[in-house]
Formats: structure tokens, sequence, C-alpha cells
């Protein structure tokens, strides 16, 4: 015979929170800057996705005379060789933003995980869980990838590879830290009464009440991400030559910055625009939800 | 005390173990051949083979893991496959332009951090616009600071040298920190010039940690500053200078020491790439002439030293706050 399953949704065990969602409370949680940068997050997705029909030229083939100053018909201008600066930087902007999403959803799936798996087993699981985990929040992060990707030979995947190898333990400390605080609750132990099995306890019952501080960790960490990403590439370990990259054409560019500054500062621009929205983004996102 | 300062630096020992153990996994996966490297393409096999067997590569795999940690508890981190010279040499040559560099840098970090933690907290108007200025700090790239500051100091104002670090280039000191060596030779035209070249790189790796620890500083302050304990302070008539550095900051500081830890894993990161604009004779530097010539043990050899400073700072972070708040020692 089924037992009624004892369910609290996350919004209800939520304190304070009586009122329905809807947008008045949206408003009133955020502020002005925090709906600009929400609003902007948006539409830089947007545009990453319609880059390919927006951008005006191919990113890799010389359209124009080479270093045209911005404005000269080019509206940033063009490069040491004479390719559009805005299409390259659109493409970088895109592959930017698409790769942190990748290896933050890759942190949020891994660190959740082996975060829900601890904190719901407990005992040793959670022991040799949380000690690798330790140790891998023990390392400079940035620098281990440096050596990962060397290691393996440069590319946009091998990048991207070594930032989730380094980027899924602090999820795992997060979501560890929530489900073991949730473990005590009334909700759990009525669940448990009831009869429902520990898996299913772990992924209904616990991992829902972590999915708040889940998503304003992540929002949060867009930025730094944008950031690392941008400074792998500057080293020279991202996709190779022609590749439209933000931190790698900033860094071929460098030899130019006294004569032609706008090569090597449009990119940089790029990267810290996306870095900037992404952070005012993730405030807001954090002001909405209303977590810590 | 003892005990506790004694469980965290073996705890630091451990981890670096586990670095090291990566460090030789990475080196069997990683596709380039270091006796290939070596001995060029048109080597012939059997010179090949004999490179091998006495690098000791022929042998199980677990010896070879054996040999490569004995090797590294002597100092031995094999030979860089493009300066043809061990890597701890090399190591040797390069760090302390990186060390000073990353000493004045967390430096000027904890003082803009600190400074702008104790002004954001006072209540003012136009907080909010100064968030934003934060924000928009946090989220400046390095490598465009410095390319910035150089156009502005160098290039417009004159102010600031670009790159390198002094133009005393055939000045040697027993340290090889210049700041400290000068000093010790007496030469203040050198300590100054090399002060000048500082200026500039330093402040590109302290400007994000400084926004950082400013962030958690001004958090934890505006908690404490809330308290009942600096209400009485304020009640009885003490200055708001005394309540804010005697009262107050003493216990918001240990937040913000730990994040200025976590935050000099990110500055190696940015030290690495700063070498590389600022031509810093440094491992970062280093670096990044070794990534296009795949020199694997060279960029182990940055990732060992770079991994154990941090371990070491956090340890030593860690056993700072302990020992401020003797309450940490339990948990």
């Amino acid at each position: 015979m089924a037992v009624a399953e004892p369910y609290l949704s996350p919004l209800a065990m939520a304190p304070r929170t009586k009122r329905a969602w809807g947008w008045t409370t949206a408003v009133r949680r955020t502020s002005i800057v925090d709906r600009v940068g929400m609003g902007a997050a948006i539409g830089v997705t947007v545009l990453a996705i319609i880059t390919p029909w927006i951008a005006p030229y191919d990113p890799n083939v010389p359209v124009g005379p080479s270093m045209s100053p911005p404005g000269s018909g080019f509206l940033l201008g063009t490069d040491e060789v004479g390719r559009d600066m805005l299409t390259r930087v659109l493409y970088g902007m895109r592959t930017s933003w698409f790769s942190a999403f990748v290896v933050i959803l890759s942190g949020v799936i891994i660190g959740g995980l082996v975060g829900l798996i601890a904190g719901a087993a407990g005992g040793w699981l959670d022991n040799v869980l949380m000690r690798i985990t330790d140790i891998f929040l023990a390392l400079p992060g940035p620098v281990l990838a440096i050596a990962v990707v060397a290691a393996l030979g440069p590319s946009l995947q091998h990048t991207l590879i070594a930032v989730m190898i380094v980027w899924w333990p602090f999820y795992a400390r997060i979501v560890r830290g929530e489900i073991w605080a949730l473990r005590s609750r009334p909700h759990l132990e009525a669940a448990r009464l009831a009869g429902v099995g520990s898996a299913r306890r772990a992924w209904r019952h616990l991992l829902p009440g972590a999915v708040p501080a889940l998503v304003v960790t992540a929002s949060l960490d867009v930025g730094n991400l944008v950031l690392t990403l941008a400074g792998l590439s500057f080293l020279g370990l991202g996709a190779p030559a022609p590749a439209p990259e933000l931190g790698a054409m900033a860094a071929r560019g460098m030899p130019q910055l006294l004569e032609h500054p706008w090569i090597p500062l449009v990119p940089g621009f790029a990267v810290f625009f996306l870095a900037f929205v992404a952070n005012l983004a993730g405030d807001g996102l954090r002001d909405l939800i209303g977590d810590r | 005390m003892a005990a506790f300062v004694a469980k965290r630096l073996l705890s630091a020992i451990g981890v670096l173990a586990v670095l090291a153990g990566v460090m030789f996994l990475l080196q069997q996966v990683t596709p380039a051949d270091p006796v290939h490297a070596m001995l060029g393409a048109n080597a012939s096999q059997d010179k090949i083979d004999a490179k091998k067997h006495e690098l000791g590569y022929d042998k199980p795999v677990l010896q070879q893991y054996a040999n490569y940690m004995t090797g590294l508890l002597h100092g031995d981190m094999q030979m860089s496959l493009r300066t043809r010279r061990p890597v701890t040499t090399d190591l040797a040559d390069y760090l302390p332009a990186t060390i000073e560099l990353a000493f004045y840098g967390v430096l000027m970090a904890v003082v803009l951090g600190g400074a702008l933690g104790l002004l954001t907290a006072a209540r003012f108007k136009g907080s909010g616009a100064l968030r934003v200025v934060l924000v928009g700090f946090a989220s400046m790239p390095v490598f465009v600071l410095a390319l910035l500051g150089i156009l502005l100091f160098y290039r417009r104002l004159g102010w600031l040298p670009a790159t390198g670090r002094t133009a005393f280039t055939d000045f040697k000191g027993p340290t090889g920190f210049l700041t400290l060596d000068s000093l010790l030779a007496g030469r203040m035209d050198i300590f100054g010039d090399a002060l000048w070249h500082l200026i500039l790189p330093a402040f590109c790796v302290a400007i994000g940690p400084a926004v950082a620890i400013g962030r958690v500083l001004r958090s934890s302050l505006v908690g404490v500053l809330g308290t009942d304990y600096v209400r009485t302070a304020r009640a009885k008539g003490l200055a708001e200078r005394a309540v804010l550095f005697r009262y107050a900051l003493r216990n918001s500081v240990g937040p913000a020491l730990s994040m200025t830890g976590l935050q000099v894993g990110l500055m190696f990161a940015g030290v690495v790439v700063l070498e590389s604009i600022f031509a810093w004779p440094g491992i970062g530097f280093y670096t990044v002439q070794s990534i296009p010539r795949t020199d694997f043990p060279a960029i182990a050899g940055v990732t060992l030293v770079l991994g154990a400073g941090y371990v070491l700072v956090n340890a030593l972070v860690e056993i700072a706050q302990a020992w401020a708040d003797p309450r940490l020692k339990l948990a």
C-alpha cells in the first residue's frame, strides 16, 4: 500500500516567504542595479546564441586593410591582419559565455552529486568524499588547471576539462553543508517514518532544499569563471591560433598596444563586460532568491 | 597550540604529496614524450631506448613513481626540456622575482582591502554607487588592468616603467630580492629603481584580492558594529575611531584573513599572466615560455612550488586565526 509522502517544496521551507511569488515580489526584492544586471545577462545570452546570424563578417578571414581604427567602416576596427574586430569579439564572447556555463553546469552536477551522496549517506562515505574534496580545495585551482592543460596539450576542450577538474569541489562543500543542515529537519523524519527509502529521501527531500544555495553560488561564480578562462586563453592555453578567443586575441594583440591600442584592448573590455554583467546578475539573483 | 600547529603542518604535507602524485599522473598521460623532445626527431631507436633506460622510463610505473617522489624529496625536479637544465636550477633563478612581486602584491592587497572595508562599512551616502564601482574592479581581467596601466602611466604620463625589474641589470645580491639586496648593499638608487618597477605590476596583482578582502571585511564589520558591546562602547563615550579600531576590527578580521589566504591562489594565476605582460623575470614568465614547447617538467615544477606556497600560506593563516581566536582550535 502506498503511503502518502509528506513533501515540502523548498519555497515552503524557506522562512518568512509566505507570499506568493510574482512580479511585485521580484521588484520589491531587487534594486534597479540588480534588474539591469539580470536583463543584461539575458541579453548577452541571446546575443551569444544568434551570433552566427548577426556577425557582419567571417571571423577568420581578412576583410579590409589591417589595423584600421574603430569607426573607419569597421565599428571596432580591424586587427593586425585585417579581420573585423566586431565579428571576432562577438564570436569570442559567445565562446567565453558558453564555456563558463558548461563548466558551471559540470561543477553543479559533479559537486552536487558528491555533496548529496556525502551529506545523505554520512559515515565513512561522507568522510572519504569530503577528505578528497578538502584536498582539492587546498590546492590553488587556476595553477593546477594550467598544469593539466599543459599536460594534455592546449585546446579549448582540454582547457574546459582542466577547469572542470578544479572547479567542482567548491560545490560539493556547499551542497554537503546544506544537506547536513537539512538532515535534522522534521520533514525528513516524517519521510523516514512514512517508509520512504534512502535514495528517494536524498533526491526528493534533501536535494530540493539545497537548490537555492546552489543556484546563488553558481550565478555568483559565472564572473570568476569568465575571468579564469580568459586568463588561461591569454596564456596560450585555449584554442589554437586563428580561433576568435578573447584572451588569446588580447595576448596576440599586445605588441600593437602602443601604436594601435584597440587591438588588445577591445577583446579585453569584452571580457570585462561579460564578467561585470555576470557579477551584477549574480548579485541580483541572490537578492531575488533572498538567500544569505 | 603546538599540537594544533603540528596537525596543520602535517595535513599541508599530505596535500603536497597528493599534488606531487597528480603531477606524476599528468606526466604519464601527456602526449609529449620527454625523451623524443630531448634527443630531437632524428634520433635512432637505439639511442632513444638507451636514454629511456638511463632516465628510468622503461621501469614499471610504480617504480617510476617511487623514483619521482624520492627525487622530489631530494630537490630533483627532472630536466627542463626547453632549457636543458635541471628544473630546480631554473626555478632558483626565477623564483626570487616572483616572491618579491607576490610579497608586495599581498602587502598592497591587505592595505587596500583593509581601507576599502573600513571605508565602506562606515555608513555614508553613495555607497550604492561604490558597490557598482567595486563590482567593476572585481570584474576587470588582470591583463586589461595591466595594459591600461601601461598606456596611462608609461605611454601617456611617462611616470612609470613598462617592463622589467630594474634598470640596473648587472646588480646581483645574495638573496635575489632586489629591494632587500639593494638595501643590504646600501644602494638607495637601486632600491628606488626596483620599487619604481614594482608599483604597476604589484598594483595589478593586488586589486582583485583587495576588492575581495574589502567586501568580506565590510560584511563582518557591519555585523560586529551592530552588536551590543559596540553600542556599549559608543554609549560610554569612546571616540568612533577607538570603537572601530580597538573594539570592532579585532573581531572582524577573521573572515578577511581566510579570504586573504584563499585569494593567494587566484593571485598566483594573476602573477603568471602579469609576469608575461611586464616581462618580469619570474616563474610565471618561465611558465609562459614553457607552455608552447610543452615543457611539462618545467610546468610541473612551477605548479609544485606555487602549490607549496599556497598550502603554506593557508596553513599559516589558519594558525594565525587560531592564535587570534582560540575557539577555532577545537573545530
